[in-house]
């Protein structure tokens, strides 16, 4: 089992691809840390992750098809 | 009431702000052209983004190149258009925003509201730029000449 996650703007620099793959996890807490793991530039980015398209404050817990993704600081206009 | 419903079910539908590439002036001319029936409107204000050739390191932005995650954008947009809405008397709201490259000299964001009176379509329209600069998830890459690229941030 697999998560998918959705990479935006700069922090594909840091993934090299806007789609990545991980392990399961159970919730946001634990994705972070692997993310971070896997992509030690992660531990500096600024981003909020969004899940089922909506930003999540604190951590939240994660399915195996919530839509996952991973938003650095807007900007648009 | 099952035709109400169906209304309801239909307005809160979001609508598709995205266009690709640069927004046209005559497209502009033709949104404003569009609203001489609505007799009611007594004040249109109109906000437009331009983009900026930026110099960075001597070297000036040539395009900007605009990404988004739709789904949440347009969804978070139906929301601002709510919030927009029972905050000011609007007759009606448009905006659009650029996706992909955008020249510099091109306009990005054309953000458009009419009122009976020029004051609720003018604070409305400040407070639409706003919000859709710092809660829609749109992302700008700033393109140079030479290939070379930085990702924009939003003062």
């Amino acid at each position: 089992m697999e998560l998918q996650i959705t990479i935006f703007g700069q922090l594909t620099d840091i993934t090299g691809s806007s789609n990545i793959r991980i392990p399961a996890v159970s919730n946001t807490d634990e994705l972070l840390a692997a993310l971070k793991q896997q992509y030690p530039a992660l531990g500096t980015a600024k981003f909020v992750v969004a899940v089922n398209k909506k930003i999540i404050q604190g951590n939240t817990a994660l399915a195996a098809n919530s839509s996952i993704a991973l938003l650095p600081p807007f900007s648009g206009g | 009431m099952e035709n109400l419903q169906a209304v309801d079910m239909k307005e809160r539908k979001p609508k598709q702000i995205f266009v690709q590439g640069a927004i046209s002036p005559a497209f502009i001319a033709d949104s404003i052209q569009k609203h001489s029936t609505r007799h009611d409107i007594g004040g249109h204000s109109i906000f437009l983004g331009q983009v900026r050739a930026d110099t960075i390191e001597e070297k000036p932005v040539a395009a900007i190149e605009y990404t988004t995650y739709e789904e949440m954008a347009l969804e978070k947009m139906l929301e601002i258009r709510e919030a927009i809405f029972s905050k000011y008397d609007l007759t009606c709201m448009h905006v659009y925003h650029s996706l992909g490259k955008v020249a510099a000299g091109e306009i990005c964001l054309f953000v458009f509201t009419s009122s009976k009176h020029r004051r609720m379509a003018i604070d409305a329209c400040t407070e639409l730029v706003e919000k859709i600069k710092f809660e829609l998830p749109v992302w700008g890459k700033e393109l140079f000449e030479d290939e070379s690229y930085q990702w924009k941030e939003n003062k």
